[in-house]
């Protein structure tokens, strides 16, 4: 039997709740396009629950894949295993920009108000404090995917008015040569095909108003109030929208994350 | 008549490089990376090379740390999981040693395909709207790097164009990228010279056919009948490769399908003791200047080291070493 019941504060982790707020994301029979880490968890979640025929593309070069260990990178002979197709970065980044991926997941160092992300450097680009890994694919797949979902840690210092470089666009994106900020639509013109739809941090889900762009708190994780999430958030974040608490994992999502999943504990540790 | 073998020494391919090259490598990340040439090159002291790459990784890291790189253009840098980011490359950055041009995935790719196809550009729609592709942050223009003296540097990081076919819009153009050598590490090549890959390509077609010049570094040199019995499956012909070099575990320590998983102890090792250059430098007189050879470099790792990350030969990977915390 599989048991449905949810989880109680202090059953799960942080991490938990996070793979499985992300699962829930998933429609069935959605591409879907995952990096590294708890995005794995939480797309092979989805295909084990509520997606069974969603379909996970990896940015190396593997498609529907069907692991029966968990990779520890979008590059790791796991991915391929009893895969549809193993082929290259040529392959899947095109497909991509086709126009065929429905979700992606992504995560950054520093998120913005309107789901801009830089993981670039802290400071002054031609100056940097600090350097970060780079763009990666993730400025690409922002662009070329039809839903993004951020997965990110919440703290007032990466919840800010402005990144201090976009890496990857949201949907308020500079447009130059001027560089001033325009919506999304504006610059992709016809290749917009959508952007940034939920946020998921260890606090709480963010979405975005479909008019201003702008993000605002959909649900906060048990334990937590809306005002927490507000206080580690450098802007002004709406929470007037909430519209409740996030549905923690059931103990069969438990099960399935820390036997099957992720059995050896890389991600959950 | 017999053709000429390519068969070399690593000593002799390496010394095909000159200083100030452009180079790229096959692999993704932590994978596939042709890690012996790239110690060869810290040793051999190559200096002012030019790194064009869709993404580095450890093998990078390395390059950069010893001082071997004036330019890098790519879109990212880091272990994976065994090291959040690429500390040599943060540190020369930010003490303005190493100059970096930041393109995104996509367009290094295209930059490559492009080189492949020779065509000097090609368009995409990934990225706009990105500090990316923001005019001040053309670093190579703000160096005064665009000005032509350099052939192999385009004169422009991108340039906007309007579709007229189909009126999508503002797109980019992103320049070729023609390196002057790519190092590739295949798991076989016949001894003509034909490269088979197992597993995931990567961008390695991408990036052998733009460079000039092709280094092959194989885990095995297999009779050439033996890769001519499946055409379909092999990826390069033989008139495109220069240099062969038969090394087992020359991707160590980063991992290669169906042979073996990436050493993830060792990179994040590497990771926690280079994160300055004095703890890069001693790290280096261990295992790049500590060690005559690539032999040297195996014995010092230890076959039980190595036997631990060999893969199962159903699965491609290994299922023995011991990746989490259960």
């Amino acid at each position: 039997m599989r048991n449905q019941e949810l989880a109680k504060p202090g059953e799960y982790k942080v991490g938990d709740i996070l793979a499985v707020s992300a699962a829930r994301e998933v429609q069935d029979g959605e591409v879907v396009f995952a990096g590294t880490g708890l995005p794995m968890l939480a797309i092979m979640l989805a295909q084990r629950t509520t997606a069974p025929n969603a379909c996970c593309v990896y940015e190396a070069g593997t498609v529907d894949g069907r692991p029966i260990h968990l990779p520890a990178s979008v590059g790791d002979a796991r991915c391929a295993y009893q895969a549809a197709i193993c082929s290259g970065l040529f392959d899947v980044f095109s497909q991509l920009q086709r126009g065929v991926v429905d979700l992606a997941f992504l995560g950054g160092a520093e998120i913005d108000k309107y789901g801009n992300v830089n993981t670039t450097v802290i400071g002054n680009y031609l100056k940097p404090q600090i350097r970060l890994t780079g763009s990666g694919g993730n400025p690409d797949i922002n662009s070329l995917a039809r839903r993004t979902v951020f997965i990110m840690v919440q703290e007032k210092r990466r919840f800010t008015e402005a990144c201090q470089y976009i890496t990857s666009p949201g949907w308020r994106v500079r447009k130059f040569p001027s560089g001033e900020m325009a919506p999304k639509q504006e610059v992709y013109g016809k290749f917009f095909r959508g952007g940034p739809s939920a946020v998921i941090t260890n606090m709480a889900v963010f979405r975005f108003d479909a008019v201003t762009g702008e993000m605002y708190l959909d649900t906060v994780h048990p334990g937590f109030t809306p005002e927490d999430v507000k206080n580690n958030c450098d802007f002004d974040l709406d929470i007037s929208r909430v519209s409740g608490e996030t549905v923690p994992p059931t103990y069969h999502e438990l099960e399935l994350l820390y036997k099957a999943i992720d059995a050896e504990g890389i991600f959950l540790a | 008549m017999a053709k000429p073998s390519k068969k070399m020494s690593l000593t002799d391919a390496i010394q095909m490089i000159q200083d100030g090259d452009m180079l790229t490598f096959s692999g993704f990340t932590i994978w596939r990376r042709p890690m012996a040439a790239i110690y060869e090159i810290v040793r051999q002291q190559k200096k002012n090379l030019h790194l064009v790459e869709v993404n580095s990784g450890t093998h990078g890291e390395v390059l950069i740390g010893a001082g071997c790189v004036k330019i890098w253009e790519s879109c990212w840098i880091g272990h994976e999981l065994f090291g959040k980011l690429g500390g040599n490359l943060a540190r020369k950055v930010m003490s303005g040693e190493l100059i970096v041009e930041d393109y995104s995935h996509l367009h290094m790719l295209l930059r490559l395909t492009a080189g492949a196809m020779g065509v000097p550009y090609l368009p995409t729609a990934a990225s706009l709207g990105t500090d990316i592709i923001n005019p001040e942050y053309d670093i190579l223009g703000r160096t005064g790097l665009r000005d032509g003296s350099d052939t192999r540097i385009p004169r422009a990081k991108y340039q906007f164009v309007n579709d007229t076919f189909y009126d999508m819009g503002t797109l980019l153009h992103v320049p070729a990228a023609r390196p002057d050598v790519c190092i590739m590490l295949a798991q076989q090549v016949g001894e003509e010279g034909t490269v088979q890959i197992w597993g995931q390509k990567f961008s390695d077609e991408e990036a052998a056919k733009a460079a000039n010049k092709l280094i092959v570094i194989a885990e095995e040199v297999v009779p050439e009948e033996y890769l001519r019995q499946e055409p379909e499956r092999n990826l390069i012909p033989p008139y495109l490769v220069d240099a062969i070099v038969e090394l087992p575990w020359a991707a160590h320590p980063t991992g290669c399908f169906g042979m073996y998983e990436a050493d993830g102890a060792f990179i994040r090792d590497f990771y926690n003791e280079t994160r300055t250059q004095e703890g890069f430098d001693a790290w280096a007189e261990k295992w790049i200047f500590g060690v005559n050879n690539h032999d040297e470099y195996l014995e010092k790792l230890g076959i039980r080291r190595l036997e631990t990350l060999r893969s199962n030969s159903a699965l491609k990977y290994s299922s023995k070493v011991k990746r989490g915390t259960r």
